[in-house]
This record gives C-alpha cells, sequence and structure tokens, in this order.
C-alpha cells in the first residue's frame, strides 16, 4: 500500500499551507505581536516598529532580488521617494493619508518603469550600478526641485489618521505598521504561489526556458521591478512617518545596503526569510552594543558617536559569514533543524 | 494538407560559421520525425530557431500557417511550440509539480493584482492548472517525484519533469532535444514509448533530435539527416538508412553501411 501525505481536493493543493501547527503557531505569533505594544516599553517598542517597517521594505526588495534575481542597491531610491510622495501629497497639499499611501506606493512604481524599461536588458552587476545611480539621481532631483520638496530642509510629517482612528501613539502606530507588514507577507506568498511568481522564479533559475515557457522576459522583469518598488514605497512612507520628518538624509545609502543585508543573512528567495533576516540585522547592531558594554563601558560612546559605520561593519561582517558558513540563510538553517527535528533519531 | 511545420531556405550564422544553411524540411501533422546527425552539424541550432530562442539569418519557418519571423519569441509558447533543452532546463528549486505549473503560463490570465488578492477567479484558475498538472504526471508516472524540488532527482527523472512541462504548453508540436542521451535501457524505452502515446493519446506533432539510432528508427516516421549545417538526407527510416550519403557522414570515407548497423543489429530486419 502506498502511504504519505494524501490530499483530497485540489484547493488544498494550491493553499498556503496544508499544516495545522504552522496555522497554530502563527496564531500565537500575531496574538503575541498584537499584545506587544502593551507590554513592551517605549525602548523595545521602537525596535519593534523599525523591525516591522524593515520587513514591508525587505519584503519589497524580495520580490525583485530573491524571486526574479536581479539585484538592486539602489532601492533606498524607492524608499525616499515613496516617503516624499507621502509627505508631499498628505503635508504639502493637504490629501486625506490614504490617498498618501496610495501615491507613496505609485509614485515609486512609476519610477521603477522609467529607470526599468532602459535598464532591465542588464543583468548582474551591471544592474545593480545602474540602480546604484538611479538612488543617487533620485537624491539630488528631491534636493533640486526645492518648489516640491522644499530641497534639503525636508517635510515634517504628521502621523496619520485614517478611518477615524489616529495613529498618533506609538503603541497605535505599531498596529498600523503590523498591519503593513502582515499585508506585505500575505502579497509576497500570494504572488510567488501564483502565476506571475512562478514566472519571477523560472526568470531568476534559467530565463531561455522562462522564455520557451511563453513568458515575456522584459515585461515580467518590469513588473517585478514595478511591484517591487510600490512595496518599498509603502515602506517608506511609513519610515518617513515614524521619523516625523522626510529629508534626504533621514535614508542613507547605508539602508540599501542593509536590505541586501537582510535577504542575504535571512536567505535568499524567501518570504519567511526576509522576515527572520530582517529581525536579526534590525536589532543585530543593538544586541553587539550590549554585548560590548559588558566589556567596558567606554564602548558605549564610540557606538553613539559613530554608529554607522559601525553599522556598515556589522553588515559586512554577517555578510561575509552567511555566505561562507550558511549560504541559504536562517531559512535554510531552519529547514536543517526542522528535518532533523522530523527524522530523529534516524539520519535522513 | 499543408504541413504543419515548414521550414523554408533556414539560415543561421554566428560570424563567419554557418550553423545552419539553407534547410529545407516540413512535418505534417501527427507524424514523429527525428533529426540526426553527427556533433556540430546544426540540430540544436536548428531547433534553436524553431523555438524562438534564435532569430533566423535567413530564411523563414512557417507554423500552422503563421510565418514566425512576425511573432515575438515569447508567444511563441502560447501558438503552440514547446520543447525540451540538450542540456537540463529546469528551475532547479523549484519542486516538480511547480516547474510544471510554470509550464502552464501561456494558458492563466491572472495579473500581479489578482494574484495579490488570491481570490475567486485567481484561485480557480490555480486549482485548474494544478488539476491539468496533475493529469500530466500521471500521464507520464511521475507521481512519487511530484514534490521534490527538482535539483535533487536523477538526471532521467529531470528529464521527464521537463517533458512534463513541455506538455504543460499544451503544444502542437513538441520539440524534443536529446531526449534519452544519458539514460539507461529501461529509460530510454520508457521515453520512446511516451513519444508514442504523446502523438497517439495527445494528438501532439513531435520532432526530436536524438543520437541514440534504435529510437530514431523504431518509431520515427520521417528522418531528416544533417551536416555541417546542411540537410544531406532525408525521408522514411529505411530510405535514410539505405542513403550513402549518411552513412558517409557518420563513418566517413565510401563505406557501404549504414548508421543503424553499427549501433544495432536488430533494427534492420
Amino acid at each position: 500500500m502506498r502511504t504519505g501525505d494524501f490530499k483530497e481536493t485540489y484547493g488544498e493543493l494550491v493553499a498556503l499551507t496544508d499544516s495545522p501547527p504552522v496555522w497554530l503557531w502563527s496564531a500565537v505569533l500575531l496574538l503575541a505581536l498584537i499584545l506587544a505594544p502593551y507590554i513592551l516599553n517605549s525602548y523595545a517598542l521602537s525596535f519593534m516598529i523599525m523591525i516591522l517597517i524593515t520587513v514591508v521594505g525587505a519584503l519589497g526588495l524580495n520580490i525583485l532580488t530573491g524571486y526574479t534575481g536581479l539585484i538592486s542597491l539602489g532601492h533606498v531610491g524607492f524608499l525616499v521617494t515613496g516617503a516624499y510622495a507621502y509627505a508631499i501629497a498628505v503635508s504639502k497639499y493637504g490629501l486625506p493619508p490614504v490617498a498618501g499611501f496610495v501615491a507613496a506606493g505609485v509614485v515609486p512604481a512609476v519610477a521603477s518603469l522609467i529607470v526599468g524599461t532602459p535598464s532591465l536588458r542588464l543583468k548582474g552587476l551591471y544592474l545593480a550600478i545602474t540602480t546604484l545611480a538611479f538612488s543617487f539621481i533620485i537624491n539630488t532631483l528631491i534636493l533640486e526641485a526645492r518648489w516640491l520638496t522644499n530641497g534639503a530642509r525636508g517635510i515634517a510629517v504628521q502621523r496619520p489618521i485614517l478611518f477615524g482612528v489616529s495613529f498618533d501613539s506609538d503603541a497605535a502606530f505599531t498596529y498600523l505598521c503590523l498591519g503593513f507588514a502582515l499585508a506585505a507577507l500575505l502579497a509576497t506568498l500570494n504572488i510567488r504561489r501564483s502565476r506571475v511568481g512562478r514566472a519571477f522564479v523560472a526568470i531568476r533559475d534559467n530565463d531561455t526556458a522562462a522564455r520557451v515557457m511563453g513568458i515575456n522576459l522584459h515585461a515580467y522583469k518590469l513588473i517585478a521591478f514595478a511591484t517591487s518598488a510600490f512595496v518599498t514605497g509603502l515602506a517608506g512612507a511609513l519610515y518617513g512617518i515614524y521619523l516625523s520628518f522626510v529629508s534626504v538624509e533621514g535614508f542613507p545609502f547605508l539602508l540599501s545596503i542593509e536590505a541586501l543585508a537582510i535577504l542575504i543573512v535571512g536567505g535568499l528567495g524567501s518570504a519567511l526569510g526576509a522576515v527572520l533576516g530582517t529581525v536579526l540585522i534590525v536589532l543585530l547592531p543593538e544586541v553587539t552594543r550590549l554585548l560590548f558594554n559588558l566589556f567596558s563601558a567606554q564602548m558605549d560612546a564610540m557606538f553613539t558617536t559613530g554608529a554607522q559605520e559601525l553599522k556598515s561593519m556589522l553588515y559586512g561582517l554577517v555578510i561575509i559569514l552567511f555566505l561562507r558558513f550558511q549560504p541559504r540563510g536562517l531559512v535554510g538553517a531552519w529547514h536543517d533543524i526542522r528535518r532533523f527535528w522530523v527524522h530523529w533519531p534516524l539520519r535522513y | 494538407m499543408s504541413p504543419l511545420l515548414s521550414v523554408e531556405n533556414l539560415s543561421k550564422s554566428f560570424g563567419g560559421l554557418k550553423a545552419v544553411a539553407d534547410i529545407n524540411l516540413s512535418v505534417m501533422a501527427g507524424e514523429i520525425c527525428s533529426v540526426i546527425g553527427p556533433n556540430g552539424a546544426g540540430k540544436t541550432t536548428l531547433f534553436n530557431m524553431i523555438s524562438g530562442v534564435l532569430r533566423p539569418s535567413g530564411g523563414r519557418v512557417v507554423f500552422d500557417g503563421t510565418d514566425l519571423s512576425r511573432v515575438s519569441p515569447s508567444r511563441f509558447a502560447a501558438i503552440g511550440i514547446g520543447r525540451t533543452f540538450q542540456n537540463l532546463a529546469l528551475f532547479k528549486h523549484g519542486t516538480a509539480a511547480e516547474n510544471i505549473l510554470t509550464g502552464r503560463h501561456t494558458h492563466l490570465r491572472s495579473t500581479v493584482l489578482d494574484a495579490v488578492l488570491y481570490f475567486g477567479r485567481t484561485r480557480k484558475e490555480e486549482i485548474e492548472a494544478r488539476r491539468y498538472v496533475e493529469r500530466i504526471i500521471e500521464f507520464l508516472e511521475i507521481e512519487h517525484i511530484r514534490d521534490a524540488v527538482v535539483g535533487t532527482l536523477s538526471y532521467g527523472q529531470q528529464k521527464r519533469v521537463e517533458l512534463a512541462r513541455a506538455l504543460a504548453c499544451q503544444p502542437k508540436l513538441l520539440l524534443l532535444d536529446e531526449m534519452v542521451s544519458g539514460m539507461n535501457q529501461e529509460e530510454t524505452e520508457d521515453i520512446a514509448r511516451f513519444v508514442l502515446d504523446i502523438r497517439d493519446e495527445l494528438g501532439i506533432t513531435v520532432v526530436m533530435i536524438e543520437h541514440e539510432m534504435r529510437i530514431v528508427m523504431d518509431i520515427s516516421d520521417r528522418v531528416h539527416v544533417l551536416n555541417f549545417g546542411r540537410k544531406i538526407a532525408g525521408g522514411t527510416p529505411d530510405e535514410v538508412r539505405r542513403d550513402p550519403a549518411v552513412a558517409e557522414a557518420y563513418l566517413g570515407g565510401h563505406r557501404p553501411q549504414a548508421p543503424a548497423q553499427k549501433t544495432d543489429p536488430h533494427v534492420g530486419a
């Protein structure tokens, strides 16, 4: 007799997960996230907000770099475009915040089409350099277009009131970010299990075969670029709101590297990896600071004065370590642990 | 009846090298047709032009009444041309089922927005695609590996998944590039049986590049022989076997043996 995990309907075959424990633990995690703002102090809550915002951005980059295999070094460009689109729509023109969020997604998506149309004929390193140039061009444009962006002075942004609910307090704002993060996660997972997601992965793994399957390479690369920019732009808007001030300085180039580090550490091409990577990378500088504090109090001063420099060194270090010892990232490690756990005491 | 595929004076040059020169051949609907020839004869280049991977330098390909030079390469699958590759071209991080689902691409409609919501029509479409894929999995007898990541499968199994992926496109014409190379006797016979079933049950016309003479001579309706980018012979397996130009291409000189007798003495009987 054949044994195995049999399905009774085709619907079960296309479901996100068929495992009751996965649903159970997701529910437990969600409950914990909902309760967290009541339990955490404001310092810990600031990390939670940063993680949730960064998850949105990382999931955005994951669509482009993880799924479609196109490396972008300029994603901070979409982040800043999204933030400015929101700030200009809401603070400058007084549009409702919902319209601001729509603009924060659509404007970067349109920008990505403009950049993508010529540059997506390039691959690998060349595309990375083109996107890098794009992020610097965007910065210059923002600084020069003073009539629209206030140039270097930036734009102040209020916490929004959506559908009559004020997201002014940190706890309320956490819920807004949680909502966006969950929506981004669900959207990414859904894209991955649909025709479009399969086309992205096909382009990454073998573009000749993808074309023979009838996938229009140029169109789908553009779709990946635009979708990625849309999600990243939303993260930019959230970040701008959180900082309560949108300026070019608020979005340093390091954020692009941080996003790539998140994907590499988490495991390229996996939504779960993007989430795990975000948690690790966002907490990494803080954890390092606490560790060094154990040895000497002077280290603390170094962390406040040279925060950016230390961060970039840390990101570089974890990227190297992960590429060398765990190239499949945290999600790969998780799969190994799970396999070991399921099959123990057998080897496989 | 006009042929399903007709290749007219087709040429391809890479710099000064003429990989394919003035090839004419036609394939009728419902035929199993083989393209043979020594290494470097231009067989795969010919396939690449028919399947839209390469643009011809001269001549044209007419498929089902359509001049393919007027069709964008990404539309070739939609008008009914499917193929497998000589060296595996699977999406190696995906499972077998996922790879085959990718073959359904042109038969699905959902856009990014539909995909994000994954609701109603999109979900129904995905379930329908999955049902179709299951039928192909059953047809090719690969139920046991449907959820395996293709990178972990054996060469023969990967080839079969690739065949399944090509079938998922629902092609009218299936191009098989060295399906059985590197397979053992049993796997080879399985594939021969599948090719016949694909023609007889699914009604798909098959053109295959093959070095394995047994399968070529046993199941082909017509055989075309290429050498140095030119077609040197074409006809039924028997005609080709007796053609002196074919023997010369394979063996050199003017020896009278045919290639089939070299690989298998039973075929001529």
